[in-house]
Parts: structure tokens; sequence; C-alpha cells
């Protein structure tokens, strides 16, 4: 089995709590992984120790990204090898134009990339034509970033970013929490677009609902601080009907 | 591209940004690609006479068309010279003696320039259209 993002037996705290207990998970190229699991199973946590977030103290284990090991890398460096977190609670930032915010990002990595830069109108013509697929009004452009964005709108422009950048292993924490219809299954559309056969999502949720719209590879059952089950998206139906406590440890995890 | 169509796609740039700040901000970024001068070029003769910031400009008759070349000290001056090298350079004299230079206004962008500035353009024009005279009759 391929694997771009292998997570061994991971510890990791935050502050003196801990919260991954030996985690294991492996990524495949061009799937999506979804992740499921009760409140308070360490999926944020988890999200968290893949990129490197500053709340995070690894403690044990290895996080290996294309056969390296990752674990002493900055966030910043990460995010320019290609792996991109969308938050669950994006941060507001007054004062920074979410384009302006945008295309820095970007021409980072495209410096990174050893790629030209793009300019200002160039793109915009990028951001403009990704507005409109997410149904984003155009004064995103201008807006301070995410300040006095509505969630829907939060969430729609986390997944503009990951369109911008075209990050090969995308994890979304919570992309669908608080979305309406229009926005959920926009936010959907722009995440089947991202899939090419080659990157691969890992997509924490607590609801079903969204992965009717991105249809997950695999499900993994994450609970204290442990990958307890992985299986295909039949589990799903499993864990609407009877819940987390019907599921039973699989013996390899 | 014509020199007509050249405008226009600066237009449609133009166009993408919402406030006046962020088109002179693009002007700023176009001049990234500013070009500049050898010191020898840079004398009383290539001295564009009357620009806000000392700047020069290079124009030599080459297989019936005008080569430009040009230097500006200012952000704004390397801007604006990337730009409009960009529409008149490399043209045969006809070409840009039939070009009325009034069509640079719409880009929407000269009257966002200061008035000092928008001398500085004219100065500019003046001496591209005189290489060009010049050029044509040397051909």
């Amino acid at each position: 089995m391929k694997t771009v993002l292998e997570i061994e037996n991971v510890h990791a705290k935050i502050g003196e709590k801990e919260i991954l207990k030996g985690l294991n998970l492996k990524l495949e190229p061009g799937k999506v992984h979804a992740i499921m699991g009760p409140n308070g199973a360490g999926k944020s946590t988890l999200s968290k120790t893949i990129v490197g977030h500053y709340d995070v103290t690894l403690t044990g284990g290895d996080i290996r990204y294309k056969g390296k090991s990752i674990n002493d890398m900055e966030p910043e460096e990460r995010a320019l090898e290609g792996i991109f977190l969308s938050f669950q609670h994006p941060v507001e930032i007054p004062g920074v134009n979410n384009a302006y915010f945008l295309r820095t990002a970007l021409n980072a990595k495209r410096r990174h990339e050893g790629k030209e830069e793009l300019n200002a109108a160039e793109f915009l013509r990028l951001m403009k034509s990704h507005l409109e697929m997410l149904g984003m009004k155009s004064d995103m452009i201008s807006r301070s970033l995410n300040e006095g964005f509505s969630g829907g709108e939060k969430k729609r422009n986390e997944i503009l970013q990951m369109l911008i950048l075209e990050p090969e292993v995308i994890i979304l924490d919570e992309i669908d929490s608080g979305l309406d219809i229009d926005a959920l299954r926009a936010v959907s559309e722009g995440i089947n677009k991202m899939k090419d056969g080659k990157r691969s999502f890992l997509v924490i949720t607590h609801y079903s609902r969204i992965l009717d719209y991105i249809e997950p590879d695999y499900i993994h059952v994450l609970k204290d601080g442990r990958i307890i089950k992985t299986a295909g998206p039949e589990l799903v139906e499993q864990l609407e009907d009877k819940g987390y406590e019907s599921i039973e440890e699989d013996s390899a995890s | 591209m014509t020199m007509e169509e050249r405008v226009a796609a600066y237009k449609e740039d133009f166009d993408l940004f919402p406030t006046a700040n962020d088109k002179l901000e693009y002007i700023f970024d176009l001049g990234k690609k500013h070009t500049t001068l050898p010191a020898e070029e840079k004398n009383d003769e290539t001295f564009v006479e009357g620009c806000a910031s000392a700047a020069w400009l290079v124009g030599e008759c080459r297989d019936g068309k005008l080569i430009l070349r040009g230097e500006g000290t200012s952000e704004m001056a390397k801007g604006m010279l990337t730009l409009l090298l960009d529409i008149f350079n490399n043209r045969t004299p006809y070409e840009i003696l039939n070009f009325d230079p009034a069509k640079l206004h719409e880009m929407g962008i000269i009257e966002l320039l200061s008035p000092v500035r928008q001398q500085s353009l004219e100065a500019f024009l003046n001496m591209v259209y005189a290489y060009a005279r010049k050029c044509k009759e040397a051909m």
C-alpha cells in the first residue's frame, strides 16, 4: 500500500494533558480519509499535530510525509511542502486584506517550488474564478481576512485558500460545522474539484452529511486518542444507527 | 497584439482592482520587471525632460522598428515605464505615429496620476513620438 502521510504511534499533549495516545494512521495518495469520533477523542489535536501547531507537543512517535519525518519541521515549512489545514475556527485578522494575504501565501509557495510569482492581476483572475465557483461575493477580495465573515463565509474562504494553494495533503477540520445546505454544497464542490487521483484528504467530521457529497474511501474511528477502527464507507451507516459505543476495536490497531 | 489591443488588455487588468490604491499598487508591481540602462546611456540626450523623478529613454531604429529601452528611478516611474514600453516598444514608427495617445486614458489609470506625473507621461510621450518621427525619416 502506498502512503503519502504516515502517522506512527504518535503521542501528543496539549498543556499537560495527553490527548493522542499511540495513534496510527496512513493516508494513501488520491484517497479521501474521513475521521469520525466522539467529542474530546482528539480529532482536532490530530490535525494540529500533523501541521505542527504550537498548541501541541509531540511526545512520541513519528509523522512521515513522503517518506521523511516532519517532526522537527516548522508549520510554514510543512505548508510549503504541501500540507494544508483548514481550521475548525478560522482566525480573524483585521487590517490584512484577504487577496493580499492569499497572494503572499501563494507566491511564497511558488518561490519554494521554483515557479514564477503571480502578479496582482494574474492572481485576481485566479481568485475571481474560484470565488464564482464557491458562490462568494467579490467584496471578499478587498475585505480583511475573515473579519466579520459569517460562519459559512469563513469556511468558504478556507476552501478558497485550498483551491489557490493546491496542496497535496488536505486536512479539513470540521469544514462542515455551521454550514447551511448551500454552503455545504459549495464547499463540497470545491473539495471534489481538488480530487485528482493524487491528492489526499483527511476529513474530520461529526456528521455523515458532508460524506454524502465527498464520498470517502476510508472511515477511521478515533476514540480516546487512538484510531480504533478503519473500514470502508459502509461504516458510516453503522455509526449513524448505533453510535460510537457500538464500534469494536480492530485487533490490529 | 496591436497597440490598441495591448491597451485593452491593460484596461482589463486594471478593471480587476476595486480601488484606486489597488490599481496604483499594480503599477508598482509591474515595475518589478523594470529593466535598467548602462551608465553611458544615461546622458542629457536620453534624459526625459520634465519627468517628476529622473528617467531616461533610449530609442533606436532597427529593421524598420523603433526599439525603446528606459530606466526610471522612482517606483512609479519604473512601473509606468514598464507598462508604456510594453505598449510602445518594438513597433514600426507608423504604428506609433498613428496611435492616438489619448487612448491610454482607456486604461483608467492616467487620471489617478498626480498632475506632476501626468506631465511626466506627456514628456515621455513627446520623446517617444520624436524618436518615431526620426525613425520614419531615416527609412
